[in-house]
């Protein structure tokens, strides 16, 4: 791989395997707070992150923990945040849901879903009259699409011909429910296209694709005003709810929140794989460097953490 | 003058002067102006006055964006009922921002809304408690009731690093603005003024009640009944101490709120002052809300004369 390349890789695993020691101390009980992992968000976070100019705004959501770890580049302070250690990356005042670091880009976070698409308006518009330079980027999902917010908020971009990119990571679930079980389906590219917002669709988690287009769509916000990114993804971690009489071996449900248990540091993180299908970005990172490149990698990463967790 | 052409004045010259204001709201810069609240507003070059979407939740979450980013956001909005929608943004957004470490310097939101107190507007009049917005979040917010407060509350808090909500009364709208002189004390950042010292009563208007007060108040002066006068414009004010050293000495308390919530602000001081105050005498003048309290009407306050027959007994 190219050296550019290397810098993505190490970026993923780090988040991966950071989430894999995270998720071991939600498992030992020790967070009182609720927490979101996002195992399976890697790419997406990843070129979000190197896309970022040193004059943009990050705006997140309640499942911020890969942007904040990659904008971080240390597990340590985030997880001291989780165990509201005073020293926390917000010295235990903000917990994981509002989780921001404005040094490093993250200046809103938001736990309601839909809550943040109005405040990144804000935020750019801010940006534009104060005669600043920079892209604001908005993270939601497909459950926050859903709420009235969004629809009015685009509007409002689109109006103010404001310099921002909508990200909206669409992983299928909201909470225990899929689309299907909730709503009809929403053609996210016709809901734009309505509104002559540009559109575009990511699949397949690779993550140097990924970083082109994210690139890309920054360059596109900053001359023609808002785009939006639809990213297919699946948040890793599956579990499966009480058994019913309706659902015997219990309903299957994507990871939500809080541990993982079917994620185990002796099982996973030297592989650092969890699914063997371009739905997990890491498998679609071994399929690109190699198993052993991977492996070794992989290892490296894991002594980092461990010495920074120490 | 008319109170809205006085607020409308005031709010006028505060909005001209930030660099980098950005004013909105629904039509607040087309037809009636929001019945004259918004009229002939200008802004530094680099700002902008926006005749908004009709997207009250956004444009409250819009608003906070601005101030989070150091611009200065003025929402004005037509009926303070509107900003239920924004609810949302009050509690969590504002709890979010005010939590932070490092706090936006130079960023300012402030939305002023009508409060609809006139009636006219049936189902929506029922929300006429400006304390109910505010107390949700303990969010700061003030009443504009005559001239002195209007001047003292706009100057110090419109475009102001920080948040706010100026109540503004729609049924006074209309009427000319009252001018009780200076207050002889503004307490806090303009939470209570008081306009009379007295040592026979201690008289307390809340929500828009201020006419009402300011009338009975003359009134009790004109039967020799001499009453401290306090009007407390903060729907989240908690210090009563000047209130409750009055009515230490004048041991008679008269409270007046004209809001139709179940809980308003004036429970409060009368809380503490039954707790810790003796008191030989005190009176809540309040709504008394009829069969038809959700139907279109014009929502007149009245303090009925007899009362200054209970006070002289």
């Amino acid at each position: 791989m190219k050296k550019f390349d290397q810098k993505a890789a190490e970026q993923m695993l780090y988040l991966r395997l950071g989430q894999i020691f995270i998720n071991e101390e939600s498992k030992a009980g020790k967070f009182k707070i609720p927490m979101h992992l996002a195992m399976g968000h890697e790419a997406i976070a990843v070129a979000v992150s190197d896309a970022l100019a040193s004059e943009d705004k990050l705006v997140l959501s309640h499942r911020n923990l890969a942007y904040n770890l990659v904008r971080a580049g240390k597990v340590r302070p985030i997880l001291d945040e989780y165990l509201l250690k005073s020293t926390g990356l917000a010295k235990a005042k903000l917990g994981s849901m509002n989780l921001i670091n404005p040094e490093r880009n993250v200046i809103y976070t938001s736990s309601i879903l839909g809550n943040n698409f109005s405040v990144s308006s804000g935020i750019a518009m801010a940006e534009k009259v104060r005669g600043l330079s920079g892209v604001t980027f908005v993270l939601g999902g497909d459950g926050s699409m859903e709420e009235g917010s969004f629809y009015e908020s685009l509007t409002m971009m689109k109006t103010l011909g404001l310099r921002i990119v909508v990200i909206i990571e669409n992983n299928e679930w909201s909470l225990a429910t899929k689309i299907s079980e909730r709503r009809c389906p929403i053609d996210l590219r016709k809901l734009t296209s309505a509104l002559d917002i540009s559109y575009e669709s990511l699949f397949g988690n690779d993550v140097e694709k990924y970083i082109k287009k994210i690139s890309e769509a920054r360059e596109r916000a900053l001359k023609n005003g808002p785009i939006c990114i639809e990213v297919a993804l699946t948040t890793l971690g599956d579990s499966r709810g009480p058994q019913t009489p309706e659902y015997p071996e219990g309903k299957y449900i994507n990871y939500h929140a809080g541990p993982s248990s079917s994620v185990d540091i002796a099982r996973h993180a030297l592989r650092a794989v969890l699914k063997e299908s371009d739905e997990d970005p890491i498998f679609v990172l071994r399929e690109k460097m190699g198993k052993a490149k991977l492996s070794e990698l992989a290892e490296r990463i894991f002594k980092q953490i461990q010495r920074e967790l120490v | 003058m008319k109170y809205i052409e006085y607020v409308n004045g005031l709010i006028k010259e505060a909005v001209a002067r930030p660099e980098h204001a950005v004013l909105f709201g629904q039509n607040m810069n087309a037809g009636s102006c929001l019945g004259g609240l918004t009229r002939g507003f200008s802004v530094k070059p680099a700002g902008k006055i926006w005749n908004s979407t009709n997207a009250e939740n956004s444009l409250v979450g819009f608003g906070f964006g601005l101030m989070l980013n150091g611009a200065q956001a003025g929402f004005f909005m037509k009926q303070m009922d509107f900003l239920v929608l924004g609810i949302d943004h009050l509690v969590n957004t504002y709890n979010i921002i005010r939590n932070m470490k490092h706090q936006p310097k130079e960023g300012s939101f402030t939305i002023a809304a009508m409060v609809v107190d006139s009636g006219w507007e049936g189902p929506q009049s029922s929300l006429n408690n400006f304390a109910d917005i505010c107390s949700i979040a303990h969010v700061p917010g003030y009443a504009v009731t005559n001239k002195t407060d209007a001047d003292f509350i706009v100057r110090k808090h419109l475009m102001q690093p920080g948040f706010r909500i100026l109540g503004i009364s729609q049924r006074l709208g209309k009427t000319e603005i009252i001018d009780p002189g200076s207050a002889l004390e503004v307490y806090g950042a303009g939470e209570i003024f008081k306009y009379k010292s007295g040592e026979d009563a201690t008289l307390v208007s809340f929500n828009f009640s201020f006419p009402q007060a300011y009338e009975l108040e003359a009134k009790l002066r004109k039967s020799n009944i001499h009453a401290a006068f306090f009007n407390v414009n903060s729907a989240i004010a908690t210090d009563w101490t000047p209130i409750k050293e009055s009515a230490k000495m004048t041991k008679k308390i008269i409270v007046v709120d004209d809001s139709k919530s179940v809980h308003v602000a004036a429970d409060a001081l009368l809380a503490e002052l039954c707790t810790e105050v003796p008191l030989v005498k005190k009176i809540f003048i309040k709504r008394q809300l009829g069969e038809n309290w959700l139907h279109p009407a014009s929502d007149e306050f009245v303090i009925d004369d007899s009362l200054l027959d209970t006070l002289k007994g």
